[in-house]
């Protein structure tokens, strides 16, 4: 009886359930346009997006899940996709920056940067979060006067798998 | 004041814009069609003023490469994540590199800077 008392009692212990719980890092790619773009009109043959002409320079924010997975490559423009019939040349400068990082290891992406043409190219090689900052400027002509109209134009934001 | 209250409001307005495309390393599966593969695609829209994202597939120069889906130029509205296959030729494997998403931007008034974004993953990639 004592016996069975006690085979009892070693099997009357409440059934655990293990519930897992599963979760899977994987490289991941996000492209955030935190802020769009304004250009500035400082000259009657210029529009630039920087602040001290009066524009809005476009940020764009990258999210990275694993390191050293993409590229981040953004083209600043170099036409404009919509605008008023222009009958002169229009000159484009610009350039890519990173204007933020959430990991200090980030601080070279800046230096490391390749330049070819109008795209910017950074090796991602920290997990995070990174914001670029790209400027933009159009000169009409030879100090002429821009008409007047809507100008639009793209800066493109890519991230390449390596 | 004003043209700064305006420019705090617009930066306020797309402060949650994003783009998202995984997986960035896809595997490829055999499909119904023999000779084609297919990669599973899964793509998550939150940017409000985009609503069409075109697929196109690349080789390593970044050459336009034939593959078939359902729609090239898909509709994917806000906050709405869309998976989507990517059928590839088993010919052409050697030389396809990259499925990419790019977003299809809307004329809008004003003078501005739009942003057009890519996102590209690796076919016979592996994670670093």
């Amino acid at each position: 009886m004592k016996y069975l008392i006690t085979m009892l009692a070693i099997f009357a212990f409440p059934v655990f359930a293990d519930v897992n719980i599963v979760g899977t890092v994987a490289a991941k790619c996000v492209i955030q346009t935190t802020k769009s773009g304004v250009y500035g009109n400082p000259l009657a043959s210029k529009l630039s997006t920087l602040a001290a002409d009066g524009g809005v320079q476009p940020i764009i924010r990258y999210d990275v899940a694993l390191a050293d997975n993409y590229y981040a490559r953004i083209t600043h423009p170099d036409a404009f996709t919509s605008s008023p019939v222009l009958n002169d040349s229009v000159t484009w400068t610009g350039g890519t920056t990173v204007s933020q990082t959430s990991d200090a290891a980030m601080s070279g992406y800046d230096a490391a940067k390749v330049v070819i043409g109008s795209m910017t190219q950074f090796d991602l090689t920290q997990a995070g979060s990174t914001w670029f900052t790209t400027a933009s400027t159009a000169t009409y002509g030879v100090s002429k006067a821009l008409p007047g109209g809507t100008f639009t134009a793209v800066v493109r934001a890519e991230c390449i798998a390596k | 004041m004003l043209s700064k209250t305006l420019i705090i409001l617009l930066g306020w307005a797309s402060a949650i814009s994003a783009h998202e495309m995984t997986p960035a390393y896809p595997d490829l599966k055999p499909s119904h069609v023999a000779g084609v593969v297919k990669a599973e695609m899964s793509l998550f829209n939150s940017r409000e003023e985009i609503k069409y994202y075109q697929i196109e597939l690349f080789d390593l120069n970044w050459n336009n490469m034939p593959f078939s889906t359902t729609y090239r130029i898909m509709k994917v509205g806000y906050k709405e994540r869309k998976n989507f296959n990517v059928y590839i030729r088993k010919s052409d494997l050697d030389i396809a590199t990259y499925i990419c998403t790019t977003s299809k931007i809307k004329r809008k008034s004003g003078a501005r800077t739009l942003v057009s974004s890519r996102i590209c993953s690796k076919i016979n990639g592996e994670p670093r």
